[in-house]
């Protein structure tokens, strides 16, 4: 067997052209990001903002999008592993995320100049920011946001393009061995599987060859999550580790070692599970803190249990490696939620349930609460 | 979730022939299944689907030939033979009402279109041979329909139905829409065959039926005169061969027009939006589960060879896999694949009407009812046709 070698850039070519592509990624990304700003716009309409979910009547700013036939919608929650046989589950997180949406016009826009207290929706001071919460506490947007990294994102990379059921889909192996390309394409269909699930990362890196270059400032999702845990110093590495896995398995897929391939397949899924679960635990334990002052900084408490709120939500579409299973179920994901957003929600969640989830969450991976915390 | 993949076939390699030599074998074709050198590799993750420790080093001795023959004599030419009598008498009853557009006569025309399209749903999965040379499932049974469409065909008097542009105005959906879409009430109904633009009306019904027919009666002719024969002889292994052809035929018919036409899509299931008009039979409004589940049915019984009507069961795809022995962890795949045929009836069959579980937002019972039948897709497409070594040609582009 040939060594194959971890590549320096993420750069593969057949006769002379490249042979990497995920311009759709990027697209789901650009309009998940113009998504989540046009979210803190009061002008927003429900209509507007359901219709940029699932791109219908030209509701981007960007002509390109609007032109374009991806959505985001499409794509949440829809990957093959955990929802091809799971309809009903795929529409019942579709549902959620259509409902932060519909809340946030109608629950939140119309409180802009309420001042925010328990059970009543409004404007809330976080420092030198204004933030605008549910009757509990909840930020919509950040929900929104920090849920797709799991339900699109994390989903689409872990649980569909890097998943042998996708690689090997119909005659892909056959093809990849052999150097069949795909219809007019420069790619092997297994070849573009792999790069799809690089792209939902590294979509609108700068350089995308060599994205760790401005790894954290690449979008408001996985990447940036990913440039901040790798900034945590009990992280550190954690973007190479990962950046290496997706080179390497490309590398290997072109090699045709489907067994490097696959040891790459479970880095990946370790590792990007861990992203979203250090994530979780940060903002939980950043949002107890707040809390647990003299003169509580809702606000700011606020901002984080939003942001904790999306990724324990996330945790849903994490992989356990060598299983079909999620690290945490849906179920206990709402077990979660439920626990920090019944009654008043933010207002009057104990440190005690934000500590017990924190060291639930950490416990079933390789940090603890304290690495994270910081 | 937790679906089972196999990435890695098996090598194995099928030899056809008069292996045990008898001069009355020389016509039998035995495929031999040579175990020697069977590789299979998974990863932790992945349950294999595979013959069983038992028939290592044994030969399995599978008659494709007799399968072939009993698909043609038992199920898809009595099925052919069955529709366009339907066919037939649908055209009587159009005739009648046509000459005489009483209620009775609109009645009977709705039942007997209920009838033939009832028994559609058990032929549509051939498209093979004579029916796939002529499109014959794009001809007869595109929804939506196109109303506009049919109307101004109407109108104008001259339509030519040849036209692949006029699919979406004729066949089973069209008769659909000018038989319970084109007012509320049946009166109203009436009123269109009876009134200044009857005739026209009328004879827009007629000319969809005779369209119907003329196809069928092709497709019934060319299984009779030369089809048949060539279908059982072309017994290999090969992608060309019936067998492989015929099961990529009736997985595609699965997943794309029962799975996701009847359901998948009018349920959102791709879009993430409910599509209520892509029902099949819209207008009728309370026919889609009932075309289904046979549909559901049909898929079922050619899996277990199950003779057309009172047609002689044989060989089928679910003898097929016993004869190698397939299993999927532990358990014989052929009952697995029935079970889950079984769950997936009985889970539709608790549903309301189609129309009624699609008012619901997100329509969750409609989509669990779905799941069951999706469920079915890694059985055959995957489990199935490994153990066949059946290549499927055809793939999903998610469009990215």
């Amino acid at each position: 067997m040939v060594v194959v070698n971890t590549p320096e850039t993420y750069s593969f070519e057949r006769d002379g052209n490249s042979t990497v592509s995920f311009s759709g990624q990027t697209t789901r990304i650009q309009m998940a990001n113009e998504i989540i700003n046009r979210m803190k716009d009061f002008s927003a309409t429900e209509t507007i903002l359901l219709n940029m979910f699932s791109n219908e009547n030209s509701s981007f700013s960007n002509e390109d999008l609007n032109s374009s036939s991806k959505n985001v919608k499409s794509k949440t929650a829809a990957s093959k592993d955990f929802f091809e046989s799971n309809a009903a589950g795929s529409a019942a997180v579709r549902a959620d995320f259509e409902g932060w949406l519909t809340a946030q016009v109608n629950e939140t826009f119309p409180a802009q100049n309420t001042v925010a207290s328990a059970g009543v929706a409004g404007q809330i001071a976080d420092g030198s920011s204004t933030r605008y919460v549910s009757a509990k506490g909840l930020e919509y947007n950040q929900a929104f946001n920090k849920s797709l990294i799991g339900a699109l994102m994390v989903d689409q990379i872990l649980n569909n393009y890097i998943s042998t059921g996708v690689l090997y889909a119909g005659s892909n192996k056959e093809n990849n061995n052999n150097g069949v390309v795909a219809d007019s394409k420069e790619y092997t269909n297994m070849e573009h599987k792999w790069d799809e699930a690089y792209g939902y990362l590294y979509g609108t890196s700068a350089d995308k060859a060599n994205p760790n270059e401005t790894i954290g400032s690449d979008d408001s999702f996985l990447n940036k999550y990913l440039g901040k845990v790798d900034a945590d110093s009990d992280f550190s590495g954690m973007a190479q580790t990962i950046f290496d896995a997706f080179a390497l398995g490309r590398a290997a897929i072109v090699a045709k070692d489907y067994t490097l391939r696959d040891a790459q397949t479970a880095i990946l899924r370790e590792n990007i599970s861990q992203v979203v679960a250090v994530r979780a635990v940060y903002y939980l334990q950043q949002g107890k803190n707040a809390l647990a002052t003299e003169t509580p900084d809702y606000g700011a408490a606020f901002h984080d249990l939003s942001e904790g709120y999306g990724f324990i939500y996330s945790l849903q579409f994490t992989r356990k490696p060598g299983t079909n299973s999620p690290y945490f179920s849906r179920a206990e994901v709402l077990s979660f939620l439920d626990q920090i957003t019944t009654g008043n929600g933010f207002w009057e969640v104990s440190p005690t349930t934000l500590e017990t989830i924190s060291t639930e969450i950490a416990s079933r991976f390789n940090f603890t609460v304290a690495e994270a915390k910081d | 979730m937790n679906k089972k993949h196999i990435f890695v076939r098996p090598k194995r390699r099928f030899f056809e022939g008069s292996f045990f030599g008898h001069e009355k074998d020389l016509m039998k074709r035995i495929v031999l299944l040579v175990l020697g050198g069977l590789l299979i590799a998974c990863s932790s993750e992945d349950d294999p689907t595979s013959p069983n420790e038992s028939s290592i080093g044994a030969a399995v001795n599978f008659d494709r030939s007799s399968m072939l023959a009993h698909w043609a004599d038992a199920i898809i030419q009595p099925g052919y033979a069955d529709f366009l009598s339907q066919l037939q008498t649908l055209e009587a009853r159009a005739t009648q009402f046509t000459e005489t557009p009483s209620d009775a006569n609109l009645t009977a025309l709705q039942s007997q279109w209920e009838n033939a399209y009832t028994v559609w749903q058990k032929i549509s999965m051939f498209e093979i041979g004579p029916a796939e040379a002529i499109n014959y499932r794009l001809n007869i049974n595109i929804y939506p329909s196109n109303t506009d469409l049919i109307l101004r065909n109407i109108q104008e008097g001259s339509y030519n139905l040849n036209l692949s542009s006029n699919r979406v105005a004729k066949g089973f959906p069209a008769l659909d829409y000018l038989l319970f879409g084109l007012a509320e009430t049946k009166n109203e109904t009436l009123a269109f065959y009876s009134g200044s633009q009857g005739i026209a009306y009328g004879n827009y019904l007629l000319a969809l039926i005779a369209d119907m027919k003329a196809l069928t009666e092709t497709v019934k002719m060319g299984w009779e005169s030369g089809y048949r024969d060539t279908f059982v002889a072309n017994d290999g292994n090969s992608a060309t061969a019936s067998v492989d052809r015929l099961v990529n035929d009736f997985i595609f018919y699965f997943e794309k027009h029962l799975r996701a036409g009847k359901m998948g899509i009018p349920a959102g299931v791709f879009s993430g939006a409910v599509m209520k008009q892509n029902i099949e039979a819209l207008y009728h409004g309370n026919y889609s589960k009932h075309l289904f589940l046979t549909g559901l049915i049909a898929v079922q019984d050619f899996f277990n060879g199950k003779g057309y009507g009172d047609a002689p069961d044989g060989q089928s795809l679910a003898t097929y896999i016993t004869a190698l022995n397939a299993v999927k962890e532990g358990a014989d795949l052929s009952l697995l694949i029935n079970t889950q045929f079984d769950q997936a009836k009985t889970r539709v069959a608790t549903l309301a009407s189609f129309k009624e579980e699609l008012q619901q937002q997100p329509p969750i019972e409609f989509l669990e009812a779905y799941d069951t039948v999706q469920r079915l897709v890694p059985l055959l497409k995957v489990d199935m046709v490994s153990a066949m070594s059946i290549t499927i040609d055809f793939v999903d582009a998610d469009g990215d």
